[in-house]
């Protein structure tokens, strides 16, 4: 029996695959936190620090979203979502680079790399989210069945987070400039995002503004996660357009950066041992 | 710019008596000629019309088959293009247009041993890493998992980070991890120049019983003896062409002579 395979299509997850995506995430989880006192601790840790400097400059000091129920854990949500997306995506793109031993001395498919870095960001996530269910609780948020919806967003925001990683990885093996060039444009997006004020504020003073922030998919995104976990009172893409094509085109832009970006990660692959 | 890449076919057919066949293998590199390299630069170039690499060519239309259970040796001189040739064949590099490779059966190359080992973690992880990475289940690490310790005779360092290994023990355990690979063709780079003469000696019964097994390998070395030893035929590359095919002491001989 003949049997023919192009190495160009790597047969996605098989079983030797699923066994290296494995090890490769549980490698990346050690490695992480290893040398560090605290450990996996820091996991949690960090997001919490990041909301309480946020909740003491933003909520306390320059008094934004008193009229949201449950603003700090609408405020830890946003953050710990943020942590994820900016996890999710440098590491991601780094990430070529970061194993390059590996892609330099054995044939396996690249992909793997990138998305076991990410898998450890998922990791991280779910831990996190654990902490905000838990102050969810103790803040008085009841717990209802939208909260089944939120696996879905997180799901749109790592696919985002996926092809960004995908399209930027391919093209850091050859020019470096563009891990600074997204250091910048997390930058600019942490503020784009209505992480630590809310929508109906910009919506306030430019109406337009508030539009174009929640056509962001990561903005669409992290406050539908809020609305079904924390708050009906969040500002969702779909409350505020009450339109479905409006509301299709967040999703429209993760679905083309995630296959454009697969596409594009898959035809440069092949020179990624040369290029390294 | 889309580069066009050539075949590697991968096939499975026991009753066909070639493992590899080798044809009009061509490769060469993109070497960046300015000492930047970047986006700016890349722009730059862009809008002189300036190519920014050279090409290096470093195999040059080399021809050859491997029978199945033969033990075959590949010699040349330090950048004749012989660990190229082995990464093609591995599949780490792709081979350029019109360049074909056929492959028939499940190949292992070993470029280098103990490849992902980290020093940040222990010994016992480092061994289920490289496993992986070798293509063993965990299932199959388990059941291997004392006899890897045993042959490295490495028991009770199981335990300790890999930074505090001495080399010489680092490359036990990697050649320890690696003898257990099962392929139907192996592509050996070089591993034979590990560890003391003791455990020189259970390398060199490795590749022995490898050898008794009519194991099908493809080994690139410098060591004339283990040509003359282990091979049933040897190839000798020089500039990117095949200079010598044949008899592993007359391409020995010949490798020799380089040196003169």
């Amino acid at each position: 029996m003949i049997e023919y395979k192009d190495m160009g299509i790597p047969k996605v997850l098989n079983k030797k695959n699923r066994v290296l995506l494995r090890e490769l995430t549980k490698t990346d989880f050690k490695l992480r936190y290893q040398g560090s006192v605290l450990g996996y601790l820091w996991a949690l840790l960090r997001p919490l620090m990041m909301f309480a400097i946020l909740y003491i400059v933003f909520a306390k000091l320059l008094r934004l979203g008193n009229d949201i129920p449950h603003y700090p854990v609408y405020l830890l949500t946003g953050t710990v979502l943020w942590s994820f997306f900016t996890e999710c995506t440098s590491q991601g793109i780094q990430a070529m680079l970061a194993r390059g031993d590996l892609i330099r001395k054995i044939s396996f498919p690249k992909y793997i790399v990138v998305v076991s870095t990410t898998f450890t960001a998922l990791i991280n996530l779910a831990i996190n989210l654990g902490v905000v269910v838990i102050f969810a609780l103790i803040n008085g948020v009841q717990p209802s069945l939208s909260w089944l919806m939120v696996p879905v967003f997180i799901f749109e925001l790592y696919a985002l987070s996926l092809g960004i990683a995908f399209l930027l990885g391919a093209i850091n093996v050859k020019y470096r400039d563009v891990m600074s060039i997204w250091d910048v444009c997390i930058q600019a997006l942490f503020y784009a995002v209505p992480i630590i004020y809310p929508v109906t504020m910009v919506a306030n003073s430019s109406m337009l503004a508030a539009k174009i922030i929640l056509l962001n998919p990561i903005a669409q995104a992290i406050q539908d996660v809020r609305y079904s976990l924390i708050t009906t009172e969040a500002t969702t893409t779909w409350n505020f357009f009450n339109n479905p094509i409006v509301m299709a085109i967040p999703i429209v832009i993760v679905v083309i950066i995630l296959i454009v970006g697969s596409i594009y990660f898959r035809r440069k692959s092949k020179f990624f041992a040369e290029e390294i | 710019m889309r580069r066009e890449i050539g075949k590697r076919i991968l096939i499975n057919s026991p009753e066909n008596e070639n493992a590899i066949e080798v044809h009009n293998l061509h490769k060469s590199f993109r070497l960046p000629t300015e000492r930047s390299w970047g986006l700016k630069q890349a722009i730059f170039n862009r809008l002189r019309g300036i190519k920014g690499y050279k090409d290096q060519k470093v195999l040059k239309g080399l021809n050859f088959t491997v029978k199945q259970g033969e033990f075959l040796g590949i010699v040349g001189r330090n950048g004749s293009g012989k660990s190229t040739l082995l990464k093609i064949l591995a599949g780490i590099y792709y081979p350029e247009k019109d360049s074909t490779i056929i492959v028939n059966g499940n190949l292992v190359p070993f470029i280098e041993l103990g490849v992902g080992f980290n020093p940040e973690l222990t010994g016992r992880e480092n061994v289920y890493l490289n496993g992986a990475l070798l293509g063993f289940s965990n299932k199959e690490m388990d059941e291997m998992y004392d006899d890897i310790w045993k042959f490295a005779e490495l028991e009770k360092f199981q335990d300790q980070k890999l930074k505090n290994y001495s080399s010489g023990m680092l490359v036990r355990l990697a050649f320890s991890i690696a003898i257990r690979a099962k392929g139907d063709i192996l592509v050996l780079d070089e591993v034979l120049a590990v560890g003391d003469a003791a455990f020189q000696q259970k390398c060199n019964n490795y590749f022995a019983s490898l050898k008794e097994k009519k194991q099908t390998i493809i080994l690139v070395t410098h060591s004339m003896e283990n040509v003359r030893r282990f091979c049933d035929r040897a190839i000798m590359i020089e500039d990117g062409k095949i200079a010598a095919e044949g008899d592993p002491s007359e391409v020995a001989e010949k490798y020799m002579s380089l040196f003169k």
